[in-house]
Formats: C-alpha cells, structure tokens, sequence
C-alpha cells in the first residue's frame, strides 16, 4: 500500500485545487472556505498519523517517478509538523481571518499549496523536483505575504521576497547543474555513491555544487548573509502568515537541508565545515544584534528567528562527527521551535485583531493588569524561546549543546550560550514591560471568546510538557518525541544499510 | 527508603501556587493557604528531621527515570549538610510569612510559594540535571517579585539580577554537559547524577580546571562573592521584604551549598588546590563589604553588604579544609540566616510604618517599639558574634580553624570579624538607641502574631548559641565523610 505514505500530500494538492476553484464562486463566506480548509488538512492528518513512529525508507512508484520521491520515518514526521503548522495557523488565526476583509478563499488555497510545497520538499529525493516543490511554496508564501493589496508595506515585502528568493533560487539551479556535470546524476543517494566512490579523484564541481545548493538553504532560513529580507517581511506580511511562515517553513527546509547532508554530501563535508562554522557563527552574532535592537515585538520575534536558525545550523556544524546526535537535536530544535513560534506569533495576532495595534515593547505597558491570562501565556513562549528549564526550548537547547561539545565544537557552544544570555534581555524584557508597569495604556476588558485562546493555551502547555514530560506519567513524553526524532534518522540511512 | 516524603516537602508548595493560580481566592485567601502550606512543609521537615540517622550517607532517597534517552532521572535525597538547611528553610519560611502578614496581593504569595518549590528542589536534588532545573526555575519568581512588588527603579534591578544569575548558571549548564558527555565516553552510557558523574576519570587538568571554574562562577554570582557582586546593591535595595528575606537567607546560602554539594565530590583535587584563592577572596569581601557597609545611610543596603560580609566569611569557612572550620561555616549558614533574615523583615516593618530606609531618621525607634527593638538587638547580636548567641559559636569555630590552618590567616581572619562586628554595633546604636527629634510617632510596636513569628527564631539563636551540642550531632558524620573521604584532608 504504498499510497498510504504520500497520501497525507496527496490530500493537500486535492484540498488545494478544489478550493481554488471553489474560489472563482461568488457568495461563499469566509467561513466556508475555513471549514473546508480545515477538514483537508485533519484529513490529511489523520492520514499521517498512520505511519508516525514506524522505521520505513520506500521509493515511491520507481517505475513512474525513477526514484525522485521517497518516503520514510523522516518525511512523516515532519509532514505531519507541517499539517499542523497549517491547522495551528487556521486555529490560532481564525480571529484574525475573521476581522479582515482582505482575506478571500484563494488566500486559503494558497495556505494549502504552501503545506504541499513543503511536504513535497520533504519528500523529494531529487535535485530538481526539490526545487520545484519549493518553488510551489516559495510562490504560495509570496503570495499570502502581500495579500493585504490595500497595504503598500506588504507589496513591498512581498516583492522583496519574491526578487531574492528567485535569485537566490537560480543558485540552486546553477549548483544542481554543476552537481549533474560531475556526477551524472541528481538523485540524492546516488550523488552520495558517487562522491564517496570517487573521494580521491576531483570533486571541486560537486563541492562548488553543493555549496550553490546550500546557498538558497541559506536564504530560506534566513542565514547570514542571506538574512537581510527576514525583518522586512516578517513585518509586512500578516500576523498569521508570519508566524506560519516563521514555524513551518524551516521544518521543511531543514528536514531537505538533513536529507543532503547526511545522505550525500556526508563525505565531502569536511570541505564545508569552515564554512557553516563561520555561517553559524555570524547568523548567531548578527541575528542577536538585530533582535537587541528592535522595537517592534513583531521585529523582535523576526530577528530572534535568525538567532534560532543559527541555533540549528550548530547542530549541522557538527553533523560530521556526531551524526545521530546533531540530526535527531536538530529535528528536536525544529518542533520546539515550531510550537513556540506558532504560539508566540499567533498570540500577537490574536492581540491585535481585535485592539488598536500593539507593536512595540512600550505598547504592552500593564498587559498584565488588564490581560492576565493572555500575558502568562505569552510569558511561557518567551520562557522557551529563550530556553528556560521546564519548556521545550530548553530541552532542545540541551540537545544542541550537547551535540556541539560532543563534537569539540567548543567555540559554538560558548556562542550559543552567550547569545541564549542575550536573548534573556529581549525575551524577558517584554514579560518585565507586560509585568511591571501600571499604564494600562489600552484598558479593555479581555475577550477571551472562541477557539483562538484555547488553541494558544493548549499549545503553550505542549510546550511545558515537552520540558517536564517523562513516560513515567503514561503520556508519551520528552522521551517520545526524543525516539521520533531518532527513527527519522535511523530511516535517512535505511536504504544503505 | 522510598517513602515519598522528600518529593511532597518539594512539590506541595509548587502545587499549591498552581491550584490557587487558576482559583479565585482572593489577597487574604491566599495568604492564609500559603501560610498553611509553610506550616506543612515545617511538619514535613521535622518529621524528617527526626527520623534522619546520624550517618553520613544519603537518605530518603527517591529515584525515577525523567528522560530516559539521556539519563537524566528524578533523584532526590538528604544527608546531614542539606538536612540543616531543610529544616532552616522549614522554620524560618512561615515565620517570615507571618511578618509579611499585610498588604500584599495574590501574585506575591503566590511568586513566595514557588520560589519556595524551588530552594528545595534545588537543594535535595542528585542530579545534576534536575538541580539546574530548579536553580533556574527559582529564578523566576524572584525576577517577578522584585518586578512586580519592588522599589524605586525595580525593572532595571530586576533585569540586572536576572541577567547576572542566569548567565553565571549557563556557564554551569555548559560545565554539566561536558560532565555528561565526558560520562558517555568513559562509560558508554548516559547519566547526570552526581555520584555518576564524579566516577569520571578521564578529564585532562585544563578541562577540569575549565568546569570547575564555571560552576564557581554560577556559585560565587549567587553567594555573591567578591568580584561578581554587582548585582547585590541593586536588587537589595529595591527588592521588597519578603524577595530580600529569601535572596539573603536562603538563596545565597545555597550558593554555598552548592559549592559544597557538587564542586567538592566533582573536583575535590582542585577545591583543595585553590582553596587559599578563596580563603582570600572570602577574607578580603570580609572587610571590602564591612567597609562598605559602614558608609551606608540606607540600612537595606547596609544589611546588604553585611549579609555580603558574612558570606564571604562563610566561604573562608568552608575552604579551610578542617572540621572545624567546616563546621563553623555551616553554623554560621544557620546563625547569619535567621538573624539577617528576621532583621530584613524587621526593616520591612519599620519601612511599612515609617516609609523610610534611612538610619539617621529612625533615632529613639526603641522607646516607641520596645518588643521590635528587643528582637532586632537579639539579631544583631547573633550577627556581630557577641557571646550567647549562635553568631558567636560560629565566628569562633571559623577563627579557631583558621589558627589550625596558619597563625597569619587566623590573626587576619580574627581582627577582620572584630572589625566587621563594630560598624554593627554602631548602627544600633545610631537607629535605635539615639534619643533623637525625630518624628517616629507612626511606629507600631510588634503585634502577637509578629512575635509569634519571630520567638522561635530568637529562641533558636540563643539555644543554639548556648548548647550547640543539639545541633552537630546530626550533621558531623555528613562532615566527616566530606572532608575525610572526598576531600581526603588528615581530621
């Protein structure tokens, strides 16, 4: 049965074109669309959910797509993060669709076709169905960044991304083709063969290659220095499309990112060390500045997404020598990060749908006072952005550290804990300006109607969990989600065994 | 020994915080539950007081496997050392809540009982995993406290104390996991518990040098030892009463029990090796911070400095490397937080009713508040040493290691405690004694609940001071064990 494996993507693409052609209809709500929306993605899943936890690597349909997809342990698993990046979006979002005119039925279309760019990414096995699959995503984010046609910062923004992640792309293109000259192929796995079969003879095309390939990964993670357009458009796009952007899109480009390194250019990586090292290294210095220097909550949150890349791209550094470690410490990274992103965005969303815009450190004088439930959560995301003991973030810190110093990888982590220490300062300076001051500012009593508030909540206690859970309590735990991560891995390196 | 009991002394307070979070008690409600919850834990901890045995191996032990993946377990146990500050904690919490009795709202009570969960998961935990968890969970609440309840510019002291804390115990976290890992190399497996990881054997010199210096840094931030005391002026004088109350009594001793608990047993060659540094440094805060105090108007911060003071003593206590300083160091651990704990409380009272900090305004307060004046003379005693108290019993037993050592550190530490006393016998003088014009009519003397409070920590101070007997049976096989069979120093 091997459609079961990509039947959650399936389902996506399905979702995605109906809806878009329900969208040419007059006169059907908002609501519809998100209801619609919704039903795929729980669909799809459901559908996921079937092979979560199993350890499995198949080429799907060889005969038909000659070895370009395949499906294992890894691609489910982060499928289903990236579903429920989508309904998380949906859920969390829902107040802020629901106050905005703009918001059409492509709009969710386009959410759909982002989800299924991504799950495709994670899936492909293959140079260029990978960048055709983020070229599907890439288009869907553009698009659903300057949705807001009234808005002239979106434009921009949407513009700006659109500009330098085609550049960037055409890198890729240019590194598959240097890439296909030296090797003959563009299969993952069997570039992996070539290299390791010819380590003596002369890679520097392959190598040139594969950094051009790691170039666009670079970008899409907004790497240094590749990180210029992260601020502006995280500012300009939506509340809601940001922190959908911010929590999924590195799962997606991370999980490929993995899937080339530990597959194919595993043997050549020596070559690259320098430079992760020093692309790490800067990600985390410049990312740390920038998140110091905001203002703007929202800005903040997007300049502390580059220093959370940087994070990652720790663990990768060190993937050489600790290869089970730094994969399954990344993918860890990948799910806290996701849910407190998730959370932490959504919840500003949520804030401002209904309020006079609250954007800077300064607007959220008193939140406290007149909000407290929602201020607690909100403390609970910044206690695991910046890694505090008892959330996720901090585990997943754990892992990341680890991994460095197991891998003598000293420098990193001292850098990475001096820039968790200056996240404290941005991190808890807006729990200490929600906290500390009387001026509330924006007095109004707090709505806490709907499903928003409680889909917050629960994933802020998702969060405390994947801190404190144990297995003892017969829920699965930290150690769970630890095992999860391990099978992905086991699962990239099934097919050589 | 699995009875439990340890992890209900840790959690009930934590638990308690939680159910009154989401309920609607009101200010006065949760009071009251906060202050019945300290009453259990008391009970909790007596009980375990007196069913401990006078040996010095670990006791109610309680294990469970947390994160199985990295062996990181829920391992908590008491042993002599953490016994004493146990029962200290036990006795001096719930006395301290009955002179925060006023004017206070939910989040206060509420930050108190997790800040509590808190000291006493830091100090019972084994693993070393588990005590960071707690070390930097019981940051936490005191960031939101001093915040929230503080004085003056309290966001920025608040920033400045967290700020300092958690990046003198990140350097720790990164010392843990190199334990950790260098643990999975040389044993092909993984653990974080303490015994575990001081098996380990394979750490070059300059690796160890490298983690023992990052624990110290977290260590001597919390204690705080001079040079890292930059926090201290601040915090102290902005925080309110009962943040002050818990930071100098009970936060900064387990700064110190940290040392002792995990440096010594993971690196005992070189606590040995570097304990003059620390003889020094505890000495030279000794007077740096006296002298200090001497100049200060605003008795907060004078009682600041002097806490500082005493800490860096304490420390000179404990890197004596005999038993009898050692001793005196963990007497003085409980002499200086009970006196410097019910003498923050008493400034929280004369602040609540006279509205100021300064000692020149609080001249002839005796005449006007008798009982107060009565416990804050009791305190100040104990602090300055004067015989009769515990104060004195331990300063003694310091001085008196310190002459075992060499005759140069006893003479030094000897005349620094004499020096250090005198300013605070000054002070009493000036603020209480003096018969000045100033208008203290709005004193209001110590009611019965506030003396209910404060009589058994007087009580303890002077009984301690007169039969310490009482109190070193329990923990002297604890100390014997550190120093003869850690340590490895002749007794």
């Amino acid at each position: 049965m091997e459609i079961l494996y990509i039947l959650p993507v399936i389902i996506l693409g399905i979702g995605g074109i109906s809806l878009m052609i329900l969208s040419g209809i007059k006169n059907i709500k908002i609501k519809t669309y998100a209801y619609f929306t919704m039903g795929f993605l729980a669909l799809s899943a459901s559908a996921s959910l079937l092979n979560l936890g199993k350890l499995y690597s198949y080429k799907l349909y060889p005969s038909i797509f000659h070895n370009m997809f395949i499906a294992d342990s890894l691609s489910s698993y982060l499928v289903l993060l990236l579903i429920s990046g989508g309904i998380f979006t949906m859920l969390v979002g829902k107040h802020y669709f629901e106050r905005r005119d703009y918001f059409r039925g492509e709009f969710f279309a386009l959410l759909l076709f982002a989800i299924f760019g991504m799950s495709m990414l994670v899936h492909s096995n293959e140079l260029i169905t990978a960048f055709i699959s983020l070229e599907v995503a890439s288009l869907s984010l553009y698009v659903m960044t300057g949705f807001n046609r009234a808005n002239n910062r979106r434009i921009e923004a949407a513009f700006k991304y659109m500009v330098l992640g085609a550049f960037a792309g055409s890198f890729f293109l240019l590194g598959a083709l240097l890439i296909y000259a030296q090797s003959g192929t563009t299969i993952l796995g069997n570039i992996g063969i070539y290299l390791s079969s010819h380590q003596t003879g002369n890679l520097s095309l392959a190598e040139l290659g594969g950094m051009a390939v790691v170039m666009l990964v670079f970008f899409k993670v907004s790497a240094f220095p590749f990180q210029s357009w992260t601020l502006d458009v995280y500012e300009g796009a939506p509340l809601p499309v940001a922190g959908f952007m911010a929590a999924t899109f590195k799962i997606a480009i991370f999980g490929f990112l993995l899937r080339v390194i530990v597959v194919d250019f595993d043997t050549i990586f020596y070559n690259w060390h320098k430079l992760f090292y020093w692309v790490t290294i800067l990600t985390i210095i410049y990312g740390s500045f920038l998140a110091t220097i905001q203002k703007s909550i929202k800005r903040m949150l997007a300049a502390s997404s580059i220093v959370h890349t940087g994070y990652m791209l720790i663990a990768i550094s060190s993937i050489q020598q600790v290869g089970v470690k730094a994969t399954t410490s990344v993918i860890f990274y990948l799910v806290a990060y996701f849910l407190s992103a998730i959370g932490s965005f959504g919840l500003l969303s949520y804030i401002t749908s209904d309020e006079r815009l609250r954007i800077t450190y300064d607007d959220f004088k008193g939140f406290a006072k007149s909000h407290p439930y929602m201020a607690a959560v909100m403390s609970v995301f910044m206690f695991s952005l910046a890694g505090i003991p008892g959330t996720m973030g901090f585990i997943g810190k754990f892992y990341i550290f680890s991994s460095a110093i197991e891998a003598h990888n000293y420098i990193l982590a001292l850098i990475g804990i001096l820039a968790t220490f200056i996240s404290i300062y941005y991190y808890f300076k807006l729990i200490a300006v929600m906290y500390f001051y009387d001026e509330p500012t924006m007095a109004q009593s707090a709505k806490l109607q709907g499903l928003s508030p409680k889909v917050i909540a629960f994933v802020a206690l998702l969060l405390l969990w994947g801190g404190l859970g144990s297995n003892i309590l017969f829920i699965p735990g930290v150690d769970f989600l630890i095992n999860l991560a391990q099978t992905s891995y086991d699962s990239l390196l099934l097919p050589f065994r | 020994m699995d009875s439990g009991i340890l992890t209900y002394i840790i959690f009930t307070p934590m638990v308690m915080a939680f159910v009154l979070m989401i309920s609607k008690a009101d200010a006065k409600m949760t009071r009251n539950i906060a202050f019945l919850t300290g009453i259990v834990i008391f009970a909790l901890s007596m009980k375990v007081f007196l069913d401990f045995q006078p040996v010095s191996y670990m006791q109610f032990i309680e294990y469970h496997p947390w994160i199985e993946s990295y062996g990181i377990s829920y391992y908590v146990g008491i042993d002599g050392f953490s016994l004493v500050i146990l029962v200290l904690i036990a006795v001096l919490v719930p006395s301290g809540y009955l002179l925060l009795w006023e004017g206070r709202t939910k989040g206060y009570w509420i930050s108190m009982l997790l800040i509590e969960s808190g000291m006493l998961g830091a100090l019972l935990s084994l693993d070393l995993m588990l005590f960071y968890f707690f070390w930097e969970t019981m940051v936490l609440p005191v960031f939101l406290i001093i915040g929230m309840f503080g004085h003056a510019e309290k966001v920025f002291s608040t920033l400045k104390f967290t700020i300092y804390t958690i990046s003198g115990s990140l350097f720790m976290f990164l010392a843990i996991l190199y334990l950790g890992i260098a643990f999975h190399n040389e044993f092909d497996a993984w653990s974080f518990q303490l015994i575990d990881l001081a098996k380990i054997t394979i750490l070059s010199p300059t690796e160890k040098f490298w983690l023992f210096w990052a624990f110290m840094i977290a260590f001597m931030v919390k204690i705080p030892l001079f040079p890292l005391h930059g926090w201290l002026l601040e915090t102290y004088k902005n925080a309110p009463t009962g943040g002050v109350f818990l930071l100098s009594s009970f936060m900064a001793k387990l700064g110190i029990y940290g040392v002792i608990r995990f440096v010594m047993p993971l690196f005992p060659s070189l606590y040995k090796e570097y304990s003059h540094i620390f003889v020094w440094l505890g000495l030279f805060g000794l007077i740096y911070f006296g002298i200090a105090a001497l100049m200060q108007d605003n008795i907060k911060k004078m009682f600041a400095y002097s806490s500082a003071s005493h800490l860096g003593f304490i420390t000179v206590g404990i890197f004596m490397l005999n038993e009898y300083a050692f001793l005196g160091a963990l007497f003085l651990i409980i002499a200086h937080a009970m006196a410097t704990g019910g003498l923050f409380l008493l400034v929280g009272k004369i602040y609540y009713n006279l509205r100021t900090f300064s000692i020149s305004r609080l001249g002839g307060l005796a005449k006007r508040a008798p009982l107060l004046a009565l416990f804050f003379a009791v305190f100040l005693f104990s602090i300055v040493g004067l015989p009769g108290t515990n104060g004195f019993v331990a300063e003694f037993m310091i001085i008196l290691g310190s002459f075992k050592r060499s005759i140069g550190i006893g003479i030094v530490s000897a005349t620094t405690v004499l020096v250090a006393a005198s300013f605070m016998l000054w002070m009493f003088q000036r603020a209480l004694l003096q018969d000045t014009k100033n208008d203290v009519s709005k004193m209001v003397d110590l009611d019965a609940k506030e003396v209910l409070g404060l009589l058994p920590i007087a009580a303890i101070i002077i009984i301690m001071g007169v039969y310490p007997d009482l109190f070193t049976t329990k923990i002297e096989p604890t100390i014997y064990y550190y120093l003869h069979d850690i340590l490895k120093v002749g007794m």
